[in-house]
């Protein structure tokens, strides 16, 4: 496996590259579902130690609602959409509004619903975000079912931590941030798209973009 | 004397004597481990966060690992005046958080595999488990008193248990 730590700044840009193509797409896809204009910030390549990752997101006791996927084949990865619960509640009562024209509010939808529509809404985004990259690397890939869990972000990343842990103390994430434009006062929808490359994939990847 | 407060980290092991309060906040897959010798007045905590410390440096901390955590939270228990027999553990932990259908990737499932390495290490040492609230899919916030010896497990949706 590739030394993370000794990345160059050109190789950690290049990897920032296959993000950026990658949220794009993402951006693209979610404006598309809730008929929105979606700001995205510039992603970034980050170095984080696998003992810090809450505090480097926010605050480890936060509640939040995320959505996992594996992406197995060529590049393999997992890409997670994580979002303030608040967030997520606005954003599955937006995409009701859009799909049946009429206002439902969050406490009187079930969660089985809730969940079925972020898991709708992950699976689009995530998708995208891995059919752009896919595309750019040329390789080929198959995405799981999505995952949804609620709950603080501290015990939510652990599973980022458990990826890197194995082999060492330091992961390398894909990072950005997405809002949603045009909402209400006092509304926000506001997300980050997270791409955890599986350490053994990132020569690969590297290779294809041809900076190693 | 007050009881003072510690927070841990992930990955984070100590050993401290009583009155005092451990806590360790949102364990995901991770576990913790409460270790404690109530004659000796004495208590650990440990934040594990994967069972096996195989191939990896002996830089890493010692705490993040099962194999590792538990022999080592139980020699820094004898050398501050506890015994092996009074020794008694408690853990919490070890969830699943994402379940993907007809995915298998070994992160997964890393929580289940923390909880049986710890429970075999301990057992390895003839440390008694006395009670654990482990998997699931929801993190946990744990608090651990040395004025009752119980561990407070709260849960996202469940509320708050004493083990």
């Amino acid at each position: 496996m590739a030394e993370i730590e000794l990345f160059s700044s050109l190789q950690l840009d290049a990897i920032r590259e296959v993000g950026n193509i990658g949220t794009g797409n993402a951006a693209t896809a979610l404006s598309g579902l809730l008929s929105r204009m979606i700001h995205m910030d510039v992603p970034k390549t980050e170095l984080v130690s696998i003992y810090e990752l809450a505090e480097h997101y926010g605050d480890p006791m936060q509640i939040v609602g995320a959505v996992f996927v594996r992406s197995s084949g060529g590049f393999q990865c997992s890409l997670i959409f994580i979002q303030p619960e608040e967030d997520a509640n606005f954003m599955v009562e937006l995409l009701l509004k859009q799909q049946f024209g009429t206002s439902i509010p969050i406490d009187e939808i079930p969660q089985e619903m809730i969940d079925s529509a972020l898991t709708e809404v992950g699976n689009i985004v995530l998708s995208s975000f891995l059919n752009a990259i896919n595309l750019l690397l040329g390789t080929q890939h198959q995405i799981s079912v999505p995952g949804v869990a609620h709950d603080m972000l501290s015990s939510i990343l652990d599973v980022v931590a458990s990826i890197y842990g194995q082999m060492g103390e330091t992961a390398l994430l894909v990072n950005t941030e997405l809002s949603v434009e045009g909402l209400e006062e006092g509304r926000r929808i506001s997300g980050h798209i997270i791409l955890i490359p599986d350490p053994d994939s990132l020569e690969l990847l590297l290779r294809k973009l041809k900076v190693m | 004397m007050a009881e003072s407060s510690i927070v841990l980290g992930m990955a984070d092991l100590m050993v401290v004597p009583a009155p005092v309060k451990l806590i360790t906040l949102g364990l995901g897959s991770c576990i913790g481990l409460v270790v404690y010798d109530s004659f000796a007045k004495v208590a650990g905590m440990a934040h594990i966060m994967l069972p096996n410390s195989r191939g990896l440096s002996a830089s890493e901390k010692v705490g993040k690992f099962a194999d590792t955590a538990v022999p080592a939270i139980i020699e820094e228990m004898l050398k501050k005046g506890a015994t092996r027999p009074r020794i008694k553990a408690k853990i919490a932990g070890g969830a699943q958080m994402f379940s993907l259908p007809g995915a298998s990737a070994d992160f997964l499932t890393v929580g289940a595999k923390n909880v049986a390495e710890t429970k075999t290490r301990l057992a390895r040492m003839g440390i008694a488990l006395i009670s654990a609230d482990t998997g699931g899919n929801k993190g946990r916030t744990i608090e651990f008193s040395t004025s009752n010896w119980m561990l407070k497990v709260k849960t996202l949706g469940k509320g708050i248990s004493e083990i």
